[in-house]
């Protein structure tokens, strides 16, 4: 028995349209065919607004409105149909500060570009089998910042991946990017960067 | 034992379980490893052609360096930066997608440059315009992978011009 994505609606926000296509033709393989697309944050909310998708996959900077500002919208606009819609968030970004900066913005699951087809999918698998409790506080209203290892799986690891994924949300690495983190100490403009996206 | 330290609790965390509407609506046993494979071969022999699209972020990069270059002295702003790393970005993003994992790379060092000066001068002009030469060579060159021996030189190369910049920038201060 196979998933039955059939049955789910996904909204991509992308401003790219060879990567829209490419991901649609992706989606499509996995079984999912009811898919809508927008080209910036700002139509994507309202047509969220309007279909009521079960998952979103979002770029993170588009004019005239990033996927960042967007997932906020859907999880704390009182015109939001669904605040507790699962939101993928891709993006070329792959330092630890911007996967933080994300998650403060209410976005479930990273991906950095770019991807293989099944990175995606696990982003996918995880929301369905793992999804996260949400929080509610003074300051902010999303998917617990937590990524908790799953303690009540007591049998033996199968996957020589089991252990490293528990991890990933914040470890993750472009899928073909031999990348190394910079090792100036210079001043960060994470006053204009914040703004950037 | 006291909690808080005896003092009222302000922040108050209300946890919220969602109904899982995805797993209820797909059901169980994931994907099979053969349509893994199929959307994985759609990716890798994808036939979009990156190299127009490629044009349009450079170009957009090479007019915000100019910009950049044209304010120093007078209003370098964070709109500079702004309009700098965002095609950085999706050169960096998109490259490796479209066949182009050099142009990946190069973007990647790029942006880590971007992300740590603390200001635009002419040097950082020179740099960030070596880089947009270099992705500019990947890309007419039709440079596809990773360029092998060439591309880890090029790579080496911004790097070290990135590391000399840093070190003339701290002999100034």
């Amino acid at each position: 028995m196979a998933y039955k994505f059939h049955n789910i609606s996904v909204l991509i926000v992308e401003d790219n349209q060879p990567m829209i296509s490419l991901l649609k033709s992706v989606l499509n393989t996995f079984g999912i065919k009811n898919i809508y697309t927008s080209q910036n944050g700002k139509d994507a909310f309202e047509l969220f607004c309007e279909v009521k998708p079960d998952l979103i996959i979002t770029d993170w900077m588009m004019k005239p409105m990033d996927g960042i500002t967007f997932s906020r919208l859907v999880r704390t606009s009182s015109r939001s149909p669904n605040k507790f819609t699962p939101i993928i968030l891709m993006t070329g970004y792959s330092q630890k500060h911007r996967v933080f900066q994300a998650r403060d913005a209410g976005v479930t699951e990273f991906l950095v570009k770019p991807f293989k087809a099944r990175d995606l999918y696990k982003r996918i698998a995880q929301i369905i089998e793992r999804p996260r409790k949400f929080i509610r506080s003074e300051d902010f209203f999303g998917p617990d910042r937590r990524r908790k290892s799953d303690t009540s799986y007591n049998g033996v690891m199968r996957r020589e991946t089991d252990e490293k994924e528990a991890v990933e949300f914040i470890e993750m690495r472009p899928a073909n990017a031999k990348t190394t983190e910079p090792k100036q100490e210079r001043v960060k403009l994470s006053s204009f960067l914040n703004r950037a996206s | 034992m006291t909690t808080h330290y005896n003092q009222p609790v302000r922040r108050k965390a209300e946890v919220i379980v969602p109904q899982n509407i995805l797993k209820a609506k797909v059901g169980y046993g994931g994907l099979s490893e053969a349509i893994l494979d199929k959307a994985e071969d759609l990716i890798k022999y994808n036939t979009v052609d990156f190299a127009p699209l490629a044009e349009l972020y450079l170009q957009s990069l090479l007019k915000a360096i100019h910009d950049a270059k044209g304010a120093i002295g007078s209003s370098v702003s964070d709109h500079s930066f702004i309009e700098i790393l965002h095609p950085t970005m999706q050169l960096k993003a998109n490259g490796g997608m479209f066949h182009y994992p050099l142009v990946t790379e190069v973007a990647h060092k790029l942006l880590q440059f971007i992300e740590v000066i603390d200001r635009i001068d002419d040097d950082a002009i020179e740099i960030m315009l070596a880089f947009h030469t270099t992705i500019r060579a990947v890309v007419l060159g039709r440079v596809e992978g990773g360029g092998g021996r060439h591309g880890e030189i090029l790579l080496a190369e911004l790097e070290k011009a990135c590391f000399r910049y840093f070190e003339k920038q701290g002999s100034l201060h």
